[in-house]
C-alpha cells in the first residue's frame, strides 16, 4: 500500500532523510524508532506533503500512485491520514463545524447524513471519553497536550484511513489517556495500515507493532519484531551506531 | 455650540481622520448640507438628540429628518435599519436596562448613509451589529456609548457591507464596575475601505474594558483600526486591553492598525497590541491533511479569524448571529 524507495529529503538544503526504504501493506503495524533529530517526524510529514521538506531523491508511492502527483488533500482524500505532533491550532473554528467539513471531504459521497454523523461522533467520542463540550470549542485552541491528542484519534476514527501515520501520539497522555488512544489505535489497524513513531515502549504495550524500525542519522538501521523494542527499551541506541 | 458647517474641517494629522479624511467620507461638497432620506427603522418611537460639536455627528444630526428611541427592558430586539436613495441618515437613541440583548442589521441600497447612536446601559446590554450594506454604499457611523455602574456592555460589530465605510466608536465608561467587551470583525474585499476608530474612556476606577478587531484584507481592499484608550486621572484599578489583528491575503491589500493609550492614573493594567499576517501554511497543511482544498481551507480560516473577534462576548446569542450572517456574507462572496 505505501512503499518508500531510497528516499533522500532536505529542509533548507540540509538533508535529513538519507536513503530511507520501508513498505507498509494493510493491517501492518509499523512502529518507528529513534533519538530526537533522526528524521522520524520529518518521514511522517513529506509522507503527508509539508511544504517545507524538498524530497531530493527516491520515490513514495500510496497505492501504486507516486505521491509527488497527489495535493495534499488528496492524499488524505485517498486515504491517508496524519496524526501531527504538534497539530495547529484554527482560532474560530468550532471542533464540531471542522469535523463535519472534514469528514465530507474525505469520505465524499460515502459521508454520513448529518444524523448519521452525530452518532457516529457520539460513538466515537464516548470511547475516547471526550465530553462533549469538545465540540463547541475552536480547533486545538487553548487545548492541552492530552486534548489535542485526543481530538487527533477522534479523527482518525471518523475519516477511517487505510494508512494512518501517528507522530508521537503518546507524548503529553497521562496513563489512561494512553489506553483510551491505544484503543482507538487498535480499533482501526484491522483494515489499515499504521506507522506508529515513538520515543517509548509504553504505547507499544497497548498497540503490538508487526515490525519495529531503528532510525538514525535518516536512515532505518534495523528492523525487528515487537521485541526490538523492549531491547531498545533496555539499551538505548548506541549498540546500533555505526 | 457651533454647528455644522460652522465646525471647522478637521486635519489628516488627526489620530480620527487621517485615514479617512472628512471630504472622503462627506458625501458632497463639504460645505454643502445636502438633502437626505430617512432611514427607516423597523421599530422605535419618535425622538429627538441633541447636537454636537464633533463634525461627523453634527453633520448627520444637521441633514437627518429621522430620530428614533429604542427603551430596552430585559428584552431581545431585532432592528432593521433600511437605507434607500442618494443619501440617507438617521439618528437612534438607545437605552438599556436588566439584561437586554439588540441585534441591528444596517442594509439597503443607498449611496451615502449617515447613523448617529448614542446608548446609555443600565445592566447588561449584548449588541450586534451587521453593517450589510450594497456593495457600493457609503457608511458614516458614530456611535456614544455611556455604561453605568456595575453594567456591562457587549459590542459586537460584523462589517461586511458598504464600499467605502468610516466608523466612530465612542465609549465612556462612567462608573465603578462597568465593563466593555468590544468585538470588531471587517472582511476586506474587492476596493473596500473600512474605517474603525474606537475610543475607550475609562473616566473612573475598577472598570474594565477589551477590544478586539480582527480584518481580513482581501484583493485591494483597505482596512483601518485606530483606537485610543483613555485611562483618566484617579481612574486606578482600571483594566484595559486592545489588539487587533489582520489577515492578509493578497498582496496589494493593506492594513493599519494603530492602537494608542493614554495612562493618567498610576495602578492600572493596560495592555495592546497588533499584528499583520498571511495566512499561516502550517494551518493549510493541517486542513488540507483533512481533506480540504487549498480554497476551503482558506475559506474556513478567513471564518474562524472573523469569528475569532467576538471571543470575549459572553452572549451565545449574539455570537450565533454573526457566525449566522458571516456564513452567508462568505457564502454570497464566493458564488458572486
Amino acid at each position: 500500500m505505501l512503499s518508500v524507495d531510497n528516499l533522500h529529503v532536505s529542509v533548507d538544503d540540509t538533508e535529513i532523510i538519507k536513503g530511507l526504504s520501508l513498505r507498509i501493506n494493510l493491517g501492518e503495524v509499523h512502529a518507528i524508532m529513534g533519538r530526537n533529530g533522526s528524521g522520524k517526524s520529518t518521514l511522517a510529514n513529506v509522507i503527508m506533503g509539508h511544504p517545507a521538506y524538498e524530497i531530493t531523491s527516491g520515490v513514495i508511492k500510496f497505492k501504486g500512485t507516486p505521491l509527488e502527483e497527489m495535493e495534499v488533500f488528496e492524499r488524505a482524500r485517498a486515504g491517508m491520514f496524519l496524526s501531527f505532533q504538534y497539530p495547529s491550532s484554527i482560532p474560530g473554528v468550532q471542533v464540531g463545524t471542522f469535523l463535519r467539513k472534514s469528514v465530507s471531504a474525505v469520505r465524499g459521497e460515502d459521508a454520513p447524513s448529518a444524523r448519521e454523523f452525530r452518532k457516529e461522533l457520539k460513538a466515537h467520542m464516548e470511547a475516547l471519553e471526550m465530553d462533549k463540550s469538545f465540540l463547541s470549542r475552536y480547533v486545538n485552541d487553548g487545548f492541552s497536550g492530552g486534548e489535542k491528542k485526543r481530538l487527533e484519534i477522534l479523527q482518525m476514527l471518523l475519516l477511517n484511513p487505510t494508512l494512518a501515520l501517528l507522530d508521537e501520539t503518546d507524548s503529553g497522555l497521562d496513563i489512561d489517556a494512553l489506553r483510551v488512544v491505544a484503543e482507538g489505535i487498535n480499533s482501526i489497524t484491522p483494515t489499515a495500515g499504521c506507522l506508529l513513531i515513538t520515543h517509548y515502549q509504553r504505547l507499544l504495550d497497548h498497540v503490538e507493532p508487526d515490525y519495529v524500525h531503528v532510525m538514525i542519522d535518516g536512515k532505518i538501521v534495523k528492523t525487528g519484531g515487537s521485541g526490538l523494542a523492549a531491547e531498545l527499551e533496555s539499551k538505548g541506541y548506541d549498540w546500533l551506531e555505526v | 455650540m457651533m454647528q455644522y458647517p460652522q465646525i471647522s474641517i478637521p486635519p489628516r494629522s488627526q489620530h480620527l481622520w487621517r485615514y479617512t479624511p472628512w471630504k472622503r467620507i462627506h458625501p458632497t461638497k463639504v460645505e454643502e448640507m445636502p438633502e437626505s432620506d430617512p432611514i427607516r427603522f423597523s421599530s422605535g418611537e419618535d425622538s429627538q438628540m441633541d447636537d454636537s460639536e464633533e463634525i461627523a455627528r453634527s453633520f448627520i444630526h444637521a441633514i437627518s429628518k429621522s430620530c428614533k428611541k429604542i427603551v430596552l427592558k430585559d428584552e431581545t430586539l431585532e432592528l432593521d435599519l433600511r437605507c434607500s436613495g442618494h443619501i440617507c441618515s438617521g439618528e437612534l437613541n438607545i437605552e438599556s436596562f436588566g439584561n437586554s440583548t439588540l441585534i441591528i442589521r444596517i442594509s439597503g441600497d443607498a449611496g451615502w448613509t449617515g447613523l448617529r447612536i448614542i446608548g446609555n446601559v443600565d445592566g447588561t446590554l449584548s449588541m450586534a451589529t451587521i453593517n450589510d450594506l450594497a456593495s457600493d454604499g457609503h457608511l458614516l457611523r458614530c456611535e456614544d456609548w455611556f455604561v453605568g455602574r456595575d453594567s456591562e456592555l457587549e459590542f459586537a460589530t460584523l462589517s461586511a457591507g458598504g464600499f467605502l465605510n468610516k466608523s466612530d466608536i465612542r465609549v465612556d465608561l462612567t462608573n465603578r464596575g462597568a465593563q466593555l467587551r468590544a468585538g470588531i470583525a471587517s472582511n476586506g474585499y474587492s476596493s473596500r475601505h473600512d474605517d474603525h476608530h474606537v475610543e475607550i474612556k475609562h473616566s473612573i476606577g475598577h472598570t474594565e474594558s477589551s477590544l478586539v478587531m480582527h480584518a481580513t484584507c482581501d484583493d485591494s481592499s483597505h482596512s483601518v483600526g485606530t483606537g485610543l484608550l483613555t485611562i483618566c486621572e484617579g481612574a486606578d484599578g482600571s483594566d484595559a486591553g486592545q489588539v487587533f489583528r489582520n489577515l492578509l491575503l493578497s498582496e496589494k491589500s493593506r492594513a493599519e492598525s494603530i492602537p494608542e493609550l493614554e495612562v493618567l492614573a498610576d495602578d492600572v493594567k493596560a495592555a495592546h497590541g497588533a499584528a499583520s499576517a498571511p495566512i499561516d501554511v502550517n494551518q493549510i497543511h493541517y486542513l488540507a491533511s483533512r481533506g480540504l482544498s487549498r480554497e476551503e481551507a482558506s475559506a474556513l480560516i478567513v471564518e474562524g479569524f472573523l469569528m475569532d473577534a467576538f471571543r470575549e462576548i459572553k452572549s451565545e446569542e449574539v455570537v450565533t448571529v454573526m457566525r449566522t450572517r458571516l456564513l452567508v456574507h462568505l457564502e454570497c462572496l464566493m458564488n458572486g
